[in-house]
């Protein structure tokens, strides 16, 4: 029963937010519920916030009615996943929830305690009623500020042991430094290169790399997860070193990888794909479509259609993993991965639909989403849903990469460079000849929790196919 | 120590609410998948009442024939009202990357407006439990305040009182839900016309201070691709 139904519990507001009351349920008992899908709305301060639901399923029992307050860590609802028989509810919720924070409104890793909180505010909190006086008399012996400590007790709570440990840790009488949240890495030196490094984040947090759906939720006994220990302040500049702040979209985009990095078990594998007749289609179509509509047929474009064609055969490659189900897409939302200039950053915008563009619809379509993301142009809404993405790293001449899946999806085509090669091909006899033929690779990471090697495999051979024998009916 | 962070700061003008709110929600979406930074945007509503999710019965007693319009929102706090002379701030801001912690994001607007204020010689004050900025004695409310926040992304933000007839906060409603609360300006604070242009740099650079962000203001219309496309073709088009 367990592992099928999921508790929401009053999240985490705040180092100084003990409480917090139901303004208002978005769902009822009895209603289905989406996993990430806004349930409910608190109310903490003057602040009103929606709790996203963390899990698919049902929502079986409300247990904290519109206008209660309750404190952080309170069950406030039980939802069964989809498909669950539906199993009766205890009759009320114990005053001692799970501090795990599923629902908490953000993506969802424990949190440790904020670790470079502002400096104070005049009158700021009440976080006096959230510590003991045992924590409150070492704090006050050791000049600790007790919002900067870690809590790992009920709903956040300081303990004699955390204080104990943060003191250890030399947290004590170190200057309020907001800083210590923002680490000064710079950024690397040098010209930053243009569109699409290896990877391609999404700026779309990843509602998958919840905890929410995958794990059951503990025990009601179940110790929180340790807090990290504080992060280390970053050392002062030395000579020669030059500190920039991170940018917001750098932030994001570092945010995304490694978040990716930490969800999906990423493999590469790469295909070399013999462009001559993708190549020799191009140069007699390159004249007309930029005659006729002023587009250019560029690779790209090419890769992209053919991709798109060997997906409707391996359709998990267009596919996400949502708690532990597998959830299809019967639509193609091609993310296109785009540097923007000066190093700004990156950013994929998503051709809606893309199943239904033809190769010279495909590239108009490229071509107008690089330029309105590199015009700072794109409504949210080109950026978000997302199934596949491609990143061209090749214009500039890379020939392997390993890029990282922009999540919840669970594959990315990386288009390496057009380089002449010798290879060994058959001539007209049957005899083994080397050839001087125009070879591209394409690299695919692939999530290994849904996509197993053979399949990739498969999807990439009749990708290297449909290129190999373009057909210009089809395409 | 890193130095502030970049924001976009977009001065809108006068803004209905509605069209104030699409702007809003679309950009804190932008916001929230990291395409553009934080945002603050600062503007004026024409008269308007607006009606918070905590908003009681008999807060409302408009009087026949007031021309106003009366708007439910989802922010936080109650009812309230709007009208040119004042300041609207909405600071679009990933609280990921402020402390996610909703109660000092209200200290630090209490803040920012403090300082504000400061700069015309008023010493703003809190009182605890009520968020917003008064001046005492007797207690006076200069700044209303009440957030939304969705994937820890706010919006909505304060509104200071800098230049308005303020019967509408008691006489058409009863404002925050407070009986016997008064409200003042900065203007018959410090008693001479002040006009909002001269208030927003200041607001500002309060805000900037406090947040730890470097604003870069934005002409309204260079935010085209950031909105929906209508909502943008109206800002522009005035």
């Amino acid at each position: 029963m367990a592992s099928t139904v999921v508790d929401v519990v009053m999240p985490q507001m705040g180092v100084s937010v003990s409480e917090g009351t139901i303004t208002r349920w978005l769902k009822q008992e009895g209603e289905a519920v989406a996993f990430d899908e806004p349930l409910l709305e608190i109310s903490t301060d003057k602040v009103d916030t929606e709790v996203p639901s963390p899990g698919a399923g049902v929502l079986q029992r409300i247990l904290v009615q519109e206008g209660e307050t309750v404190e952080v860590g309170t069950r406030l609802a039980v939802i069964a996943a989809a498909g669950a028989e539906p199993s009766p509810a205890p009759a009320s919720a114990p005053p001692q929830a799970p501090p795990e924070p599923a629902a908490a409104p953000e993506r969802a890793e424990p949190e440790p305690a904020e670790p470079g909180p502002a400096p104070a505010v005049p009158g700021a909190g009440d976080g006096r009623s959230f510590v003991s006086p045992v924590v409150a008399r070492i704090a006050s012996e050791h000049g600790v500020d007790v919002a900067r400590v870690p809590g790992t007790g009920h709903g956040g709570r300081v303990t004699k042991k955390d204080i104990l440990a943060y003191i250890e840790s030399g947290g004590a009488g170190a200057p309020p430094a907001p800083a210590a949240a923002e680490p000064a890495a710079p950024p690397p030196p040098g010209p930053e290169a243009g569109p699409a490094p290896t990877a391609a984040p999404a700026p779309p947090p990843p509602p998958a790399a919840a905890p929410g759906p995958r794990v059951p939720p503990p025990p009601a006994e179940a110790a929180p997860p340790p807090p990290a220990p504080p992060p280390p302040e970053p050392p002062a500049p030395a000579p020669g070193e030059i500190v920039e702040p991170m940018t917001a979209m750098r932030r994001g985009i570092a945010e995304h990888m490694r978040r990716s990095l930490d969800t999906s078990a990423h493999v590469t594998t790469v295909f070399e794909v013999d462009m001559t007749k993708v190549v020799a289609i191009r140069e007699k179509l390159k004249p007309q479509y930029q005659a006729a509509y002023g587009v250019n047929p560029t690779y790209l474009a090419f890769v992209a259609r053919a991709t798109i064609e060997a997906i409707r055969n391996w359709p998990w490659m267009n596919a996400e993993v949502r708690g532990e189900s597998i959830v299809v897409k019967q639509y193609v939302n091609l993310g296109i991965a785009v540097a923007l200039e000066g190093g700004k950053g990156l950013i994929v915008p998503v051709i809606k639909n893309a199943e239904g563009y033809n190769l010279l619809g495909l590239a108009r379509a490229i071509a107008d989403v690089a330029e309105r993301a590199r015009a700072k142009k794109l409504v949210p809404d080109d950026v978000q849903g997302g199934t596949f993405t491609i990143t061209n790293p090749g214009g500039w001449g890379a020939i392997i990469g390993t890029p990282i899946i922009s999540q919840p999806q669970v594959a990315i085509l990386d288009v390496e460079a057009l380089v002449k090669r010798p290879v060994v091909i058959a001539d007209e006899a049957g005899n083994d000849v080397i050839a001087i033929r125009p070879m591209m690779n394409l690299c695919l990471s692939y999530d290994h929790r849904l996509v197993d090697g053979a399949y990739a495999a498969q999807f990439m051979k009749e990708l290297r196919e449909n290129l190999e024998s373009w057909d210009e009916a089809t395409y | 120590m890193s130095g502030p962070r970049t924001a976009y700061l977009l001065n809108l003008g006068v803004v209905e609410y509605r069209e104030a709110w699409d702007v809003q929600r679309s950009l804190a979406a932008a916001v929230s998948q990291g395409a553009i930074p934080d945002t603050v945007l600062l503007l004026e509503h024409p008269a308007v009442v607006t009606v918070g999710r905590l908003t009681g019965a008999g807060e409302l007693h408009l009087p026949a024939g007031a021309e106003v319009d009366v708007v439910e929102t989802d922010r936080g706090g109650r009812s309230t009202y709007h009208g040119p002379g004042q300041l609207v701030c909405y600071p679009l801001l990933d609280l990921n990357r402020h402390g996610r912690d909703v109660k000092r994001y209200c200290r630090n607007l209490e803040e920012a407006v403090i300082s504000t204020l400061a700069a015309f010689e008023l010493a703003g004050e809190r009182i605890e439990g009520l968020t917003g900025v008064w001046l005492r004695p007797p207690p006076r409310k200069i700044c209303s305040i009440g957030v939304h926040i969705s994937r820890w992304v706010t919006t909505h933000g304060y509104a200071l009182n800098v230049d308005l007839d303020t019967r509408p906060f008691t006489e058409w409603i009863t404002a925050c839900g407070l009986d016997d609360a008064a409200f003042t300006t900065i203007a018959s604070e410090v008693g001479r016309a002040v006009a909002v242009d001269e208030v927003r740099p200041v607001a500002a650079a309060a805000l900037e201070e406090v947040l730890g962000l470097a604003f870069e203001e934005l002409p309204a219309d260079e935010g085209a691709g950031l909105w929906s496309q209508p909502t943008h073709a109206r800002l522009a088009s005035r």
